[in-house]
C-alpha cells in the first residue's frame, strides 16, 4: 500500500472508528424526519377544536360549517367540531360574544367561535378565537358561510337545486403540457428533475463544505501538535495532502452512501413511484455522473484551499479569520440554487455558473434541465483548470505552512502562495 | 569510514534574515554528533535541511550518500523540537502507522511497537489513548516512533527537554545503543552535559554561523583552564604569577582570599602552581578545573558574538 493509502487510510479510519461520526451523520436524516412528521405529531397531539355558531340569521348555517369542518376523508382528522354554545340562547351579538368570551381563555372549552348575522342579501361574521395565528379555522367557517349564503341565494331566485349543484361542481379541468415532457403532458415525473438537481446541489454543497471542514481541522490538529513536520519526513507533501484529502472523501462518501441509503429505502417504502423516477432520472440520465463530476472537482477545490490555510493556522480561530469572508462568498450559489428549479437557465443563473468556486453547485443545480453541452464541458474544464492551478501552487506552500510556526499572517500566507512555498 | 551526513556551505535566507550561514560539518556514519548553540543560532533549520524539510538557499547536502534526502528517508528518523502525537490512537497504532510510512509492514511494525514499548516499561499503557498518558510516556512513545523502522540515521532535535533525570539517562543509554549498533544519531541540546558524555563529535553554532567543529575536547580546549586559589594574599599576588590571564576574588571560608585565576592558553598548570609556591603565597586551598564543554560553549558563542 502507498504511503498516500496508508495516510488516506488513517484519516479514514479516524473519523468513522468514533461514535460521535455515526451520531453526527444520523442528525440529519433524524431532522428531516422530524422536519417531516413534526406537523402531522403536532396535529395528533392537539384535541379537535370545538367550536360554537351563534346563528342570527335563521338561515341554519352552523350546519353548513359543521359540514365543511368535517374530514374529506376517514383518514384525515377534522379540523373543528361545531359545538352547542354554552348559555344559548342569547339575546344579541353582544349578549352572546360577552357570554362566550370567557370560554376562550387557556382552559376554557372553547377554541373559537362565529357569531353570524344578516347583512342585506348576505351575512356579516364576528369570529373570535382564542390562536389568532391560525387563520385556518376562519377560513373554512367564512368560506362555508358564503357558499350556504350564495346556495340560498340562487334557489330564493327560483334555480333549481341541481342546478345549482352542477354550477358548484363547475371547474376548468387544466391540463399542463410541454416539449420537455416525456410524453407531452406535463406529470410529476416531469417536474422532478428541477427538484432532484436542486437536491444534488444542496447536497453537494454540504458534502464538500462539510468535508472541507473536515480537513481544515484535521490539519490545524497535526499542525499544532506538530505531527505533520513528523509526516514531512516519511512522505512528500502531495502524499500528506493527497492521503488526507482521499481519507475524507471516503468519510464524505460514507456519510453519503448512508444518507442515500435512508433516503432511497423512505422513499421506496412510502412513495415508490417516486423513487421509481427518481432512479430514472440519476441512472438512465446520468445524473450520477454529473454528480461524481462535480462532487469531485469542488471537493478537490475547497479541499485544497482548506488544507492549505489549515497549514498555516495554529488554531480553529486563526482559521475562521480567512474562512468567514469564504463563507459568505459560499453562500451566493445557496441563495441562487433554489431558482435553477423554476429557472434554470436564466442569464444571471448561467452567469454564475462560470465562477469557479461555483461551478459545482450552480452546475448540478442546472444540470437535470439539460443545459447545452458545450457549457457543461467548458465550465467543467474551467472548474478543473482551476483545481490544479491551485494544487500546483497549494502543495509547496502546504510543506512552508506545516512547518512554519507563530501566529497566522496573512501577508506571509500570501508571500508563500506567490512563491510556491520557497 | 563513510559520512552519513555531508554539509558543504550551506547557507538558508527567509527573505533578508540569513537564518544559517555557510554551515560545512560531516558526521561520521555511526557516530554520535552534537549540535549545539544557543536559541535562534539556527540549530532547527539546519537540521530540517539535512533532512529535507527545508530547501537550502545554497550549498550541498549528502544524506545517506544522497544528495536527495526523500530518496533515503525510510532509513532516517526524526524527533522533532516540538512534540505531538494522534491524540485518539494507542501508543501501539501511532507507532505501527509511522512504520508503515517508513516501509515497514504493518504487521511486523505492530510487533516491533509491542517490543518496543514493553522494553521502555510502557507494556501497561500501549492499548491506552495517547491522550491518556502522561507527558513523559508520550514523549518515549514518540522517540519509538522515530526509531522503530531501525533508521540509519537518527535525527533528534532538542530530545532532552522536557524529560526526568531518570528518563534523561534512560534516554542517553539509548542514543549509545543506537550508536552501537551503527546508527548515526545527530542530536540538538543546549544542556551540555549531555553533549559532553555522549558525543564523539559537536558542531557548535551561533547566529546561523558555524564556531567550532571537531570532538569534544578540542572543544573544551577551546576555553582557558582555571586555577582555584585560597588562602593569606592578595589579588595582586595572583595577578602577578607568570601564565595568569585574568583573575576573580571573592570573600572566601575564614577570612580568606578565594581567587579564581584565568590561565593563559597554552600555559602550562604546573607551572603557574610552582610559581605560585615560589612566591610564597599562603595558600590553603588549590583546585585545577579543567573547562567543561559548557565553558567552552560560553567562550565560543561569546566570541562570535563579539
Amino acid at each position: 500500500m502507498s504511503r498516500l493509502l496508508r495516510i488516506a487510510l488513517r484519516e479514514y479510519l479516524a473519523y468513522v472508528k468514533t461514535p460521535g461520526f455515526w451520531l453526527s451523520i444520523l442528525l440529519l436524516p433524524l431532522g428531516i424526519s422530524a422536519y417531516a412528521f413534526a406537523p402531522v405529531l403536532m396535529e395528533r397531539s392537539t384535541p379537535t377544536p370545538n367550536v360554537a355558531v351563534v346563528d342570527f340569521t335563521g338561515r341554519g348555517l352552523s350546519a353548513d360549517i359543521a359540514k365543511s369542518l368535517a374530514p374529506a376523508s376517514r383518514a384525515m382528522r377534522p379540523l373543528g367540531r361545531v359545538v352547542a354554545a354554552p348559555g344559548a340562547p342569547f339575546v344579541g351579538a353582544a349578549d352572546a360574544t360577552a357570554r362566550l368570551k370567557p370560554l376562550l381563555a387557556p382552559h376554557g372549552t372553547l377554541e373559537a367561535f362565529a357569531i353570524i348575522e344578516p347583512a342585506g342579501a348576505s351575512a356579516s361574521i364576528d369570529f373570535w378565537s382564542r390562536n389568532i395565528a391560525d387563520r385556518a379555522l376562519e377560513r373554512t367557517v367564512s368560506e362555508a358561510v358564503a357558499a350556504a349564503v350564495k346556495r340560498q341565494s340562487l334557489a330564493a331566485a327560483g334555480v333549481d337545486a341541481t342546478v345549482i349543484a352542477r354550477i358548484d361542481a363547475l371547474a376548468p379541468t387544466v391540463t399542463d403540457f410541454s416539449p420537455k415532457a416525456a410524453a407531452g403532458k406535463v406529470a410529476l415525473k416531469d417536474r422532478l428533475p428541477g427538484i432532484a438537481g436542486f437536491a444534488m446541489g444542496m447536497l453537494l454543497w454540504m458534502v464538500v463544505m462539510t468535508g472541507a471542514g473536515m480537513l481544515l481541522n484535521s490539519v490545524i490538529e497535526e499542525k499544532t501538535s506538530r505531527i505533520l513536520e513528523v509526516l514531512l519526513t516519511s512522505a512528500s507533501a502531495p502524499e500528506i495532502m493527497g492521503g488526507k484529502i482521499l481519507g475524507v472523501a471516503a468519510v464524505t462518501a460514507t456519510v453519503l452512501g448512508f444518507w442515500v441509503t435512508i433516503a432511497v429505502t423512505a422513499l421506496t417504502l412510502r412513495f415508490p413511484t417516486i423513487a421509481g423516477d427518481l432512479a430514472g432520472i440519476f441512472l438512465a440520465r446520468g445524473m450520477w455522473a454529473y454528480f461524481a463530476l462535480y462532487f469531485v472537482g469542488g471537493y478537490l477545490m475547497f479541499a485544497t484551499l482548506y488544507v492549505t490555510i489549515g497549514a498555516f493556522c495554529e488554531s480553529g480561530r486563526e482559521a475562521q479569520t480567512l474562512l468567514g469572508p469564504i463563507m459568505i462568498l459560499m453562500s451566493v450559489p445557496m441563495i441562487f440554487m433554489s431558482q435553477a428549479i423554476t429557472r434554470p437557465d436564466a442569464p444571471l443563473l448561467q452567469m454564475l455558473s462560470w465562477i469557479p468556486p461555483f461551478t459545482p453547485f450552480m452546475m448540478a443545480a442546472r444540470v437535470a434541465s439539460d443545459p447545452p453541452i458545450w457549457q457543461v464541458a467548458a465550465t467543467a474544464a474551467m472548474m478543473f483548470a482551476v483545481t490544479a492551478l491551485e494544487l500546483w501552487v497549494a502543495i509547496p506552500a502546504f510543506r512552508s505552512g506545516a512547518l512554519a510556526t507563530g501566529r497566522f499572517e496573512l501577508r506571509t500566507f500570501v508571500r508563500s502562495l506567490a512563491r510556491r512555498g520557497e | 569510514m563513510p559520512n552519513a551526513l555531508v554539509l558543504e556551505e550551506v547557507t538558508k535566507r527567509y527573505g533578508a534574515f540569513t537564518a544559517v550561514d555557510g554551515l560545512s560539518f560531516a558526521a561520521r556514519a555511526g557516530s554520535i554528533l552534537g549540535f549545539l548553540g544557543p536559541n535562534g543560532a539556527g540549530k532547527t533549520t539546519s537540521l530540517r535541511m539535512a533532512l529535507g524539510l527545508v530547501a537550502p538557499t545554497s550549498g550541498r547536502i549528502e544524506v545517506l550518500g544522497s544528495a536527495d534526502a526523500a530518496a533515503v528517508r525510510s532509513r532516517i528518523g526524526f524527533l522533532p523540537e516540538e512534540r505531538g502525537l494522534y491524540r485518539r490512537m494507542t501508543p501501539i497504532e501511532v507507532i505501527a502507522f509511522l512504520a508503515s510510512l517508513k516501509g515497514v509492514p504493518t504487521g511486523e511494525g505492530r510487533r516491533r511497537a509491542i517490543r518496543m514499548l514493553e522494553e521502555q516499561g510502557l507494556g501497561e499503557a500501549m492499548r491506552r489513548q495517547i491522550r491518556s498518558l502522561s507527558k513523559g510516556m508520550a514523549q518515549k512513545v514518540q522517540l519509538l516512533s522515530a526509531l522503530v523502522h531501525e533508521p540509519d540515521l537518527v535525527v533528534l532535535d532538542e530530545p532532552f527537554s522536557g524529560l526526568d533525570p531518570v528518563n534523561q539517562q534512560a534516554l542517553e543509554r539509548l542514543i549509545r545503543d543506537l550508536a552501537g549498533r551503527g546508527a548515526t544519531v545527530i542530536f540538538s541540546t543546549h544542556v551540555m552535559q549531555h553533549a559532553e558524555r555522549l558525543c564523539d563529535h559537536v558542531v557548535l553554532l551561533a547566529a546561523g554561523k558555524k564556531v567550532f567543529d571537531g570532538p569534544v575536547d578540542d572543544a573544551r580546549a577551546a576555553a582557558p583552564r582555571t586555577l582555584l586559589l585560597e588562602g593569606g594574599f592578595t589579588t595582586a599576588d595572583v595577578g602577578a604569577l607568570a601564565g595568569v590571564e585574568a583573575f576573580s576574588a571573592e570573600a572566601g571560608e575564614d577570612g580568606h582570599r578565594r581567587v579564581i585565576a584565568t590561565l593563559c592558553p597554552g600555559a602550562a598548570t604546573q607551572e603557574v602552581i610552582k610559581a605560585a609556591f615560589a612566591r610564597d603565597l599562603a595558600i590553603t586551598r588549590l583546585e585545577v578545573r579543567e573547562p567543561s564543554l559548557h565553558d567552552a560553549f560560553i567562550v565560543l558563542t561569546a566570541k562570535k558574538a563579539a
